[in-house]
């Protein structure tokens, strides 16, 4: 299949829609889709499926998780800093996937002008970065827990006294502008999210560029690994933990950690004793706020926190307690960790010449300074806050359904949040009438409509890249979080031609390793991971470190050398391949691999299921 | 022992390389740096440039030369020389007729400008005093070879009357062997060793006859980088009755064989680095592994030139900007360079 625009990859006006799932336009708004009045423009473009943030299908009120982050990310880049050859990142959907294009700005007289103004303000921040970034988790937290305080008003049949006796509002007009706050504070995030992202990727990017021009060898890993946080708050939470297991063997109480106990079972098995309990209100100081802990990238509502499926947090304590008294040692290697950083960054330091090695070190020091934002921001943007947002929404969506507007208060995502205002505004008025609402014929049918459009969907394969090659790729975020370059580009536009058996993509942790698949495309999949298999996917996030220690291996579609599969894998010391396209499309479950982490390239033996026989 | 024309290759020192040649200098200052070179002596050039002038060689023609080399026996002073020489490798070997390899080391040889590489013969299992009599001459003789001639002709630096010293160590029976740099040879990378590794003697890497097992390891952390897997059809080992050596062709499981495991990979690599540093500039390292009754094998190194064809590597261009210039330019602002 050939674009009709003469490029490399199919043309987005080319793709059809799979049986069984006409209509279902109908989830996104009117600016998501490729349309025949933008045909001449976005057919010259090249759009790669963004599969790292947008793996599955868009529920229709998870379209707040594209809208706001591209705007947010355009608004600091194009507007705010001015970055001078790219602007903002356009985005399509094509059956319910996430398509993006980089805007760049190519006229050199633009690019000079708007260099001026990003050395001044990017130059403002790289100067005042520690202030800046404590003033930034400041204001994080203060979000946090507005978004976690916003009051859903109750609809009850009479008003509460103080509408009439004291100062509060009516609760209809209560329910549209908490909706609209809820919304706000979620574009506040994403306004904060992409402060400091650009120039702390940029500065990242800059070290890992001399790295690459100065020592053509060096492995991506290991200038991650010079650079990289040991001491971050993305490891505290395990961290809370381990310190949690320690205590419930000093207090005597590890027997209550069965294997196979839920965590309710082993609330209660604790609180039947003294100690018990103590070690209780210890986990409850824990739990603020390291229970804020993602199970899943947070783009998606149905991925929450440790608080919402606390089975993630007890099996980790389960597995750390039978560890300890197994004799184990189950500390991070802190110390080890950071002399071998030093040691990476020493000795390649002093195999430079003078002039190289003076930049080597500035830049290793500024990075060093501004990578701690890259690592953090996970925890308290796409963990805290989009676990309590969703959350949020879960009681508007509550509201909803014990009005019949819905069936369960799940069903509030297969809404736009433009829909999710309407319904509220027709629920506000038919409640303060005491009239009849349409809502509950209205929405529930849609409701219906959409789940079996997603679930049709989801089996739907998408093509890496729709449109035309471009002859270079210089938006810088594009290189560095996405690991799209002109070379990944040609491997994806040969890949497309079925490819053969073997696979290549960026060497993210050394080793070779042979074993049966794993293809992981949805979070419900990762229960099926068995011990020995290779874990093929879209792409991981740190909350699925839990199956780092079953699998052997890890292969990705999707990831530059930033991606958590390579940090997650290296410290787990198994080979990992990341970025090759097209894994999860190519390689089923149950097929032999070979990969070889070293050199990225991943070998499709031969399958022992019929399914892939067919392939 | 240390004659008019021999010394002890281990009391050597570069500052001895006019008198016995790069090479001999150079296994001399490895040796006295503590790394593993295989016991031995070394002629000077006087000795070469005493029996050119008693055969007379002024004037005569390159063919004449080294025929003449060849027919006429070393002087009795000489000779005395060479047998006590001898008699200590005997000594340390515990052998009667030890076997020794026999090498070229001219003058103006392995240097940073030049390399001679492969214009001077080398005589490999020699065993007993007659036949390293004949081997030295051998060597003697290739100085008017015709590709030694034809290549110093070429070379302005090596102008003057050609001579050449030769270094006689005990010969390693060795299982692997291979070449290394202590750099990318291709990329200029200072951070890896490339190594070339075969079965059997090192003839076999070194005459190119084979194309042998590849890697890359990282000088920082030890790691394979990339491995490329040779053919390796062939070996070299020692001839019949362990006297000089047979081409031999190697079995189809030892083919598909990588001839080194990581922890040889690990030694090699340690090997290489104290070599850089010991000589303060990359290096191009012959090196073999012994056949042992006791494994893991003794690594050996057999000689050692500065890398003579850097290659050109661009200059980062990073070089001399400050951090925020070049983070700057990552972002395409400020003057800031062209991202590769």
């Amino acid at each position: 299949m050939m674009s009709e625009s003469g490029g490399a990859f199919p043309s987005p006006y080319s793709i059809e829609t799979p049986p069984g799932c006409e209509g279902w336009e109908e989830m996104y708004p009117y600016w998501a889709t490729f349309d025949e009045r933008r045909r001449e423009s976005d057919e010259k473009r090249l759009w790669f499926w963004n599969s790292m943030h947008f793996p599955v299908p868009m529920p229709a009120f998870d379209m707040v998780e594209v809208d706001h982050p591209y705007y947010a990310l355009g608004a600091w880049q194009n507007r705010a800093f001015a970055v001078p050859p790219a602007m903002g990142v356009d985005y399509r959907v094509v059956n319910g996937y996430v398509y993006i294009s980089p805007n760049p700005v190519t006229d050199p007289e633009r690019i000079a002008e708007r260099a001026e103004f990003f050395g001044k303000r990017a130059g403002h921040y790289y100067a005042n970065w520690d202030e800046l970034y404590g003033e930034w988790r400041r204001k994080m937290e203060a979000l946090n827990r507005e978004v976690s305080e916003i009051e859903v008003p109750e609809l009850a049949r009479y008003e509460p006294d103080e509408v009439v006796f004291g100062d509060r509002n009516l609760s209809s007009t209560e329910l549209l502008s908490a909706f609209s706050h809820t919304l706000r504070c979620a574009e506040m995030m994403w306004q904060h999210h992409f402060e400091f992202l650009l120039l702390g990727y940029g500065a990242y990017l800059t070290f890992s560029d001399l790295c690459k021009a100065a020592l053509p060898d060096i492995p991506d890993q290991h200038i991650s690994q010079m650079v990289a946080g040991i001491d971050v708050v993305l490891f505290r939470p395990d961290a809370e933990l381990r310190r949690l297991a320690r205590l419930a063997i000093e207090a005597g109480v590890a027997p209550a950690f069965e294997e196979g106990r839920s965590p309710t079972e082993i609330d209660a098995a604790l609180a039947a004793s003294e100690a018990g309990r103590r070690w209780l209100e210890e986990l409850e100081r824990v739990k603020d706020p390291w229970f804020n802990m993602g199970t899943g990238d947070g783009l998606y509502h149905y991925y929450g926190s440790w608080y919402d499926d606390p089975r993630i947090p007890y099996a980790s304590l389960v597995g750390h307690i039978d560890a300890l008294r197994a004799g184990e040692d189950i500390e991070r290697p802190t110390a080890e960790l950071a002399a071998e950083r030093d040691r990476l960054a020493e000795e390649y330091a002093a195999l430079l010449d003078d002039d190289s090695r003076a930049s080597f070190e500035e830049l290793l020091g500024l990075s060093r300074k501004v990578f701690p934002y890259v690592e953090e921001h996970k925890f308290y943007c796409d963990y805290w806050f989009q676990s309590r947002f969703f959350n949020k929404v879960r009681e508007f969506g509550a509201l909803l359904a014990a009005h019949h507007f819905i069936e369960d208060s799940e069903d509030v995502f297969q809404l736009s949040r433009h829909e999710v205002m309407q319904a509220l505004e027709e629920l506000s008025l038919t409640w303060a009438t005491g009239g009849s609402a349409l809502g509950p014929e209205h929405w529930p049918p849609i409701v219906g409509r959409r789940k079996g459009l997603l679930e049709r969907l989801e089996r739907w394969t998408p093509p890496p890249a729709l449109g035309a090659m471009p002859e270079a790729v210089s938006d810088p975020m594009v290189v560095m979080l996405w690991g799209v370059t002109p070379q990944r580009l040609q491997e994806w536009a040969r890949s497309q031609d079925g490819g053969g058996d073997r696979l290549s993509g960026a060497p993210a942790s050394p080793g070779q390793v042979e074993g049966p698949a794993r293809v992981v495309r949805t979070l419900d999949a990762l229960a099926d991971v068995r011990a020995g298999e290779i874990l093929v996917c879209t792409i991981t996030s740190p909350a699925w470190a839990p199956i780092f220690s079953k699998i052997t291996a890890t292969v990705t579609d999707i990831g530059g050398i930033m991606s958590h599969a390579a940090i997650v894998s290296r410290e787990y010391g198994l080979p990992a391949v990341v970025g090759t396209g097209t894994a999860t499309a190519r390689i089923s479950t149950g097929q032999r691999l070979r990969v070889d982490g070293s050199t990225g390239v991943v070998e499709i033996l031969g399958g022992d299921d019929g399914d892939a026989a067919a392939r | 022992m240390a004659g008019a024309h021999t010394r002890p290759l281990a009391d050597l020192r570069r500052a001895d390389e006019p008198h016995f040649g790069a090479k001999s200098a150079n296994l001399g200052e490895l040796s006295a740096a503590e790394i593993p070179v295989p016991p031995g002596f070394a002629l000077s050039r006087d000795a070469y440039l005493v029996a050119a002038e008693d055969l007379g060689l002024e004037g005569r023609s390159a063919e004449e030369a080294s025929r003449a080399i060849r027919a006429a026996p070393l002087s009795a002073a000489l000779r005395a020389e060479l047998d006590a020489g001898y008699e200590e490798l005997v000594a340390a070997a515990g052998d009667p007729r030890p076997p020794v390899a026999v090498r070229s080391s001219a003058i103006g040889e392995d240097t940073e400008d030049a390399t001679f590489a492969g214009q001077h013969e080398t005589r490999l299992w020699v065993r007993g005093i007659e036949s390293v009599d004949e081997a030295v001459r051998e060597c003697w003789a290739s100085l008017h070879g015709p590709e030694a001639v034809s290549y110093r002709a070429e070379l302005a630096s090596a102008a003057g009357a050609p001579a050449m010293g030769v270094a006689i160590q005990l010969m390693i029976d060795a299982t692997v062997s291979g070449v290394m740099f202590t750099c990318n040879p291709v990329s200029g990378d200072p951070s890896t060793v490339a190594i070339e590794a075969s079965w059997g003697l090192g003839l076999a890497v070194v005459a190119g006859e084979v194309t042998p097992d590849e890697y890359r390891v990282s000088k920082v952390t030890r790691e394979v980088l990339s491995r490329r897997l040779g053919p390796k059809e062939l070996e070299y080992v020692p001839g019949a009755g362990e006297t000089g050596t047979a081409r031999v062709e190697v079995s189809p499981e030892r083919r598909r064989a990588e001839c080194l495991d990581e922890e040889q990979l690990a030694r090699l690599v340690d090997l290489a680095r104290r070599v850089e540093r010991h000589f303060g500039g990359h290096q191009d390292i012959e090196w073999a592994i012994a056949r042992g009754s006791d494994e893991p094998g003794e690594l050996f190194l057999l000689q050692s030139r500065p890398v003579t064809a850097t290659p050109s590597r661009p200059k980062p261009t990073g070089a001399q900007r400050s951090a925020i210039d070049l983070v700057m330019g990552t972002f395409g602002a400020s003057g800031g360079g062209e991202r590769p």
